[in-house]
Order: C-alpha cells, then sequence, then structure tokens
C-alpha cells in the first residue's frame, strides 16, 4: 500500500519542486516512487513509518552524505532531502536506467552476462566503488544482493541504497542482512565497517561468478534452517565450501554444480584469493581479509588473461602462454604475451594493461586503461600496442635506442621491445612463430 | 571454462506459507468469496515475490477445515512459480479446528509435507477463522505444541466478523498479538495480502534482530492495521504459547 499518492506535492530541504508519479517498488524499510524533482524523473525513497531506530540521527547522516557528495559515478547517492510529512521522510536520488539488473536477477539466471570478461569488468566495477568509498573512511553496511545494478553487456554496475553509508562503526540502526553480514557481524562481536564490507563484497563476488553462496555448502541442506543454525552456518562455524582441509561444507554435486564447474577452471590465483577471502582465519579476523587493492589487481590479471576463441568460446590462457581451445581443440593465436614485473599476459586484440597492474596508484586511477593491443586499420593480423594513458613512455627498441611514446601513439608488437611508464617496465616477448599461424 | 549459459540458477531454500482456512457454514455468503478474493490476489503477490527472491522459494500450502479438515494442494506444498491455480472454496458445515491442528500437525514433518533435497525454513502459518470450534481444539493444540516446526514457525491469525472466538485463535497462534479482528471483508482482504507479503520477505530485509520474527513482530511491520483491529488480550484470557525451550540446534540433527 502506497503512502504517498500520485500527484503528492512537496518542497524538498534544497528549496526544490517533487511531485510523486508513481510507486516503483517497495522493500522491508520503505517504498521508492518514480517522481518528478525539480522538472526531472528521478526516484524519491521513502522510509516506512517506524522503520528506523533513531530517524533524526539517519536524517542528519543523509544530510551530510548529500553535502559531501557521490565518492565516484557508481554510486546512485542522494541528491536532496525532503521535510517531515505524514510521519516520515524520504530522499531522492537518480533513477536507476534502462539496461540495469538486480544480482538477484543473476542469480536466478533471469538475466545472464554474456562472458567471463562482462563477470570481471562487473566485479572490477564493485570493488573500485568500494575501495574509493572506504579510503574516504566510510562504511557502506548494509552491503546484499540488492544493493546493484549491473548492466551485463558492459560489466556498469551503480550502487544503490547509499543511505546507511556512515563514517565506520557509526550505529546506524541497520546491521546488514541475514546471509550477507559478515560473521563478526552475526554474532554480535562489533559493528558494521569498511572489514565487514568486504566479507559482505567478497560474497557477491564469488556469487556473480559461481552462483553460489559460498558458505551455503552441504551444511546449508540440513531440513531445517532453524536461527540457531543460521547464526553457525554465517557466524560461529561459517566455513567456505571450498575450504580444502575441512570439507564439511563442501559443494553437493547435485545442488552445487555451477560451484563445482567453474572452480575447478578458475586459475589459480583467483582461487587463492576466493580461499584467503574465506579462510578460516579471514572469517573470524576482519583485518586478515583480502584488500580491495589486492582484489582488483587479481581480476585485472584474470581479465588479461582471457581470450576469445573464434569458436565463440573464452579461453583462459596462463602466463600468456598459447594453448588450445578446451571447446574446439583449435589453438588460441596468441603470438606475442606482455612480461610485467609479477606475470606475463596475452597480447592478444583487446588485450589492456590497467594502472593498478603497475603497482601502486591512487583509488580512482586504478582501472584506467594504460594501454591496449589493437589490430592495424584493414589488417587484422597484424597488431600493434597504444599508449592509452595520459603520459608518454619511455621506450627502447629491439635495437636497443630510446624514445618516447606519446598518448594515442601505437608501437608494433616485436619481440625484445620494453616500454616503461610510472616506474614499471613491461617487455614484448614472442611466443614463437608457430603461435603466429592464424 | 563452462560458458555463462551453463550455469544454472543459485539454489534456495524452501520457504513453506500454510494457509488454515475456516470454511465452515457460516463463511456462506460475502465471508467466502471475500477469503477466496484475498487468496487470489495474495497468491499472484507471492508468486511475483518468489521470482524476485534470491533468499527462498515460496511454497504454498492450503488446508481448509469446516466437518474434518481436507489439502486443497492435495499433493503437499505446491512451488508458487510454477503452475499453481488456486480453487475457490465453498462454503458449510462445523468449525473442526481441533481436525485442522492434528492435520496440520501429522503434515509439518521432514517426512511429509517439508521434505526436499533443500530443505526447510521455518514456516509461516496463516490462520483464519469466523467462529467458535466445534470439536475439542484445545488438546489438538496442547500436542501440536510439541511439534517444533510449528513452535518455531511464525504463526499469525485472522479473526473475520464479530462472531469469531478471538481467545481460541490468539491461543493457536500463541500470542494475541499476533491476530487481527477484522470485520469488514476489504480490509481483510488487503490485511491477509500485506501480512503474507511481509512474512514472506521477512528473510531479505536488513534487520536490526537476532531471531527469526514471531507473527507479532511481523503484525508490528505490516502498515495500515487499524487500531480497532489490534487484539490485545489479557495473558489469562488465552493460553499463550509457553516460551520455547533453548535447543542446541545440530548438523545431525533428524527429529525434523
Amino acid at each position: 500500500m502506497a503512502t504517498l499518492e500520485n500527484g503528492f506535492h512537496l518542497r524538498t530541504e534544497f528549496h526544490r519542486d517533487l511531485t510523486v508519479n508513481r510507486l516503483l517498488g517497495e522493500g522491508g524499510q520503505g517504498e521508492v516512487y518514480h517522481v518528478a524533482y525539480d522538472g526531472r524523473p528521478a526516484a524519491l525513497k521513502w522510509y516506512k513509518k517506524d522503520s528506523l531506530k533513531n530517524p533524526a540521527a539517519f536524517q542528519e547522516n543523509l544530510r551530510q552524505n548529500i553535502m559531501r557528495g557521490a565518492p565516484s559515478r557508481e554510486f546512485l547517492w542522494p541528491l536532496d532531502l525532503t521535510g517531515w510529512e505524514r510521519g516520515s521522510f524520504g530522499y531522492v536520488m537518480d533513477l536507476r536506467p534502462e539496461g540495469y539488473y538486480d544480482i538477484t536477477d543473476f542469480a536466478l539466471c533471469h538475466v545472464r552476462f554474456p562472458s567471463y570478461k562482462a563477470v570481471i569488468d562487473a566485479c572490477l566495477s564493485i570493488v573500485s566503488a568500494f575501495r574509493i568509498l572506504h579510503n574516504d573512511g566510510y562504511s557502506y553496511q548494509d552491503l546484499n544482493d540488492g544493493n546493484f545494478f549491473i548492466n551485463p553487456r558492459n560489466g556498469k554496475v551503480l550502487i544503490g541504497d547509499n543511505d546507511n553509508v556512515a563514517p565506520d562503526k557509526t550505529e546506524t540502526g541497520i546491521v546488514g542482512k541475514p546471509r550477507y553480514m559478515a560473521p563478526e557481524i552475526v554474532l554480535r562481536k562489533n559493528m558494521p565497517d569498511s572489514l565487514s564490507d568486504r566479507f559482505s563484497m567478497s560474497v557477491i563476488l564469488y556469487m556473480l561468478f559461481c552462483l553460489n553462496h559460498p558458505l551455503e555448502g552441504q551444511r546449508y541442506l540440513v531440513p531445517a534452517l532453524t536461527p540457531a543454525l543460521e547464526e553457525k552456518l554465517y557466524g560461529s562455524e561459517a566455513l567456505f565450501m571450498m575450504d580444502p582441509d575441512d570439507r564439511g561444507n563442501a559443494p553437493n554435486p547435485t545442488v552445487h554444480g555451477n560451484s563445482i564447474k567453474v572452480w575447478n577452471c578458475l586459475p589459480d590465483y583467483m582461487r587463492k584469493i576466493f580461499l584467503d577471502a574465506f579462510s578460516r582465519k579471514a572469517l573470524e579476523k576482519p583485518s586478515a581479509r583480502p584488500s580491495e587493492a589486492v582484489w582488483l589487481n587479481t581480476l585485472t590479471r584474470f581479465r588479461s588473461e582471457i581470450v576469445p576463441c573464434a569458436c565463440g568460446n573464452e579461453i583462459f590462457t596462463q602466463d600468456g602462454r598459447p594453448c588450445r581451445c578446451e571447446k574446439c581443440g583449435q589453438p588460441a593465436r596468441i603470438p606475442f604475451r606482455l612480461q610485467l614485473s609479477q606475470y606475463a599476459i596475452p597480447a592478444a586484440r583487446g588485450s589492456r594493461v590497467y594502472r593498478c597492474q603497475l603497482g601502486i596508484c591512487d583509488a580512482k586511477d586504478a582501472l584506467n586503461p594504460v594501454a591496449m593491443v589493437v589490430a592495424k586499420e584493414n589488417r587484422p593480423d597484424v597488431l600493434g600496442i597504444r599508449n592509452k594513458s595520459d603520459r608518454r613512455w619511455d621506450a627502447v627498441t629491439t635495437k636497443g635506442e630510446a624514445r618516447k611514446v606519446a598518448p594515442e601513439e601505437t608501437i608494433p608488437l616485436k619481440d625484445g621491445i620494453r616500454f616503461s611508464a610510472w616506474g614499471e617496465t613491461i617487455e614484448i616477448l614472442s611466443n614463437g612463430p608457430e603461435s603466429a599461424a592464424p | 571454462m563452462p560458458t555463462t549459459n551453463e550455469l544454472t540458477d543459485m539454489p534456495r531454500k524452501d520457504l513453506h506459507i500454510f494457509y488454515v482456512l475456516d470454511t465452515s457454514g457460516s463463511m456462506e455468503g460475502t465471508k467466502i468469496s471475500a477469503l477466496n478474493h484475498a487468496m487470489d490476489e495474495t497468491i499472484e503477490v507471492l508468486r511475483t515475490i518468489s521470482k524476485q527472491n534470491g533468499d527462498a522459494r515460496l511454497k504454498i500450502a492450503v488446508l481448509s477445515f469446516n466437518t474434518g479438515a481436507e489439502w486443497i494442494t492435495k499433493n503437499g506444498p505446491e512451488y508458487l512459480e510454477e503452475h499453481f491455480e488456486y480453487e475457490y472454496l465453498e462454503a458449510g458445515g462445523l468449525t473442526d479446528m481441533g481436525a485442522a491442528l492434528d492435520e496440520l500437525n501429522s503434515k509439518l514433518s521432514q517426512h511429509e509435507f517439508l521434505g526436499s533435497m533443500m530443505g526447510a525454513l521455518m514456516p509461516v502459518i496463516i490462520f483464519m477463522t469466523d467462529g467458535y470450534a466445534t470439536d475439542n481444539y484445545e488438546e489438538a493444540l496442547d500436542n501440536i505444541r510439541q511439534n517444533r516446526w510449528f513452535a518455531r514457525g511464525t504463526k499469525i491469525g485472522f479473526a473475520l466478523g464479530e462472531d469469531a472466538d478471538v481467545k481460541m485463535i490468539s491461543s493457536i497462534v500463541g500470542n494475541s498479538e499476533a491476530v487481527i479482528r477484522v470485520t469488514d471483508n476489504e480490509l481483510f482482504r488487503r490485511l491477509m495480502r500485506f501480512v503474507s507479503v511481509t512474512s514472506s520477505m521477512v528473510r531479505s530485509r536488513s534487520s536490526t534482530a537476532d531471531n527469526a520474527p514471531t507473527g507479532a513482530e511481523i503484525l508490528q511491520q505490516v502498515e495500515g492495521i487499524p487500531e480497532e483491529a489490534k487484539v490485545r488480550l489479557d495473558k489469562d484470557d488465552y493460553n499463550p504459547e509457553p516460551k520455547a525451550q533453548e535447543e542446541d540446534d545440530d548438523w545431525g540433527d533428524d527429529k525434523w
């Protein structure tokens, strides 16, 4: 039942006109309306009466967030507040654009990502946004599957429900949603902070890859999941379904086929970061959880190692070396690889090197592409690497001559060329003549 | 690597919603019609919720009672997302509440209605009556209170019309604050929907609470319950549910 009728009008705190057009949806805490805000379409979240523990403090926190502005463009940030009407209040935000879907839509396969690259892009957007938020000293506090809107085509992400964003450990009265709360929150040992956000974020990342909840293995299948058992499952006895040392919560082959399929194909470093995020140590000790920066490095590496096959499959290469497509058996054409300081990635058309792969950087710059492998115009078989950054590279040619590579300039892929940017050197290495055959 | 198309939807627990509905003779006329419409609308809304709910898959079971009790969902609870059609009930006969409780008790078991590969959450049980029990319901109530699914489930009662035994329904759901008394058919229809929706979404809600909500807590979250519809009986006037014993639930527990 809508609390506000269509046509309901009010003036906001920032003296803008707002008129309710229609009810869009309803959650536990409140309702969301389509409204005309200052003459343009927007969304209004309206709190249910008595749904907040301390509405005045909650409203003040929202006001502070509005004044500060969105941490990054991924956040569907509060823009304006209403005054008190009919015993409650609300805030204004932008509408969710077309083409964006809930995590639940992906989890229940109403919508699918076209590729794992798109999955990784979505994960990267999520991690990057939370890194920026956390670096500012704030935490999201109520991170769950209902907060994200994802465009499957390009992996772009929007984060809604930013009304609980508050300085670390602030009591907003909301501790989180069951299944997504970190063990220390489930067990009421701590208040939500950026480290508990990290746990919830890792759950979302695992879900996007495997369409399973990482803690809902065999144990989840008990005939009756009582609140006491839930507290064990997500709290005191939390156990990752892929924990190699304790198979007590291992995947059930019938129910958790997704995890089994995907896990076996993930590269070692992806498995490692999930094992680190859900190790017994990290479940008990929030500070042991991988940081957003580590997630970014790992996910960008994974993205770099995926090469599309002509058959449509995505091939996960290792260390930039040629290999065969496990679906069609054809060799993947990877004539060159790019040697970074820690690992090598394939130099295939569309391969990118991100700023965060070149050492420590500002959170806002982490996902800026620095270099991209492109094909020569009219010659799709001739590849080069383009400077996508805004500064010049120092390159060394195969003959040992130094030269500069300007932004947007492309250099050929040739064995032995080295270039450096931000103090990191990247070397182009040939994978041998046979790997160049089409 | 499997393609993204090779994965199947995320496994979800079953959340059962039981409706125990009075179809005795006194329901004849506008009341049974209001009940049928309420159920029809409720089921449509729950179907949509289930499709969008990543936390639980909703199943419905309907028990109709008059002279004796009979499952409308004869083959056990049905998934709402699959083909399920509500068949309109007809009124006639006595108000054998005790028979309804016995029948419900016999099916609240993992070996009966609550068995599935995924396992179940604590059920939601919604009762509706417009009269006084015509059999000995007290004994049946004592029995069903021993059933852990019943004891831990979320129980809510509707007392429809002036003649409904509010004390009986309060005893059955265990708390008079989990009972709504409505005389207006339109209000009943609306509240039946709101109560069902709120109960079905409890797990999807960011919360401050630690426990599964009681029926009384659900009603606190439902907006639009007029003051006069709220029932507040003195504890001595009915048979409140005893405080649940603290049990140490375990993974291997098979007593369900």
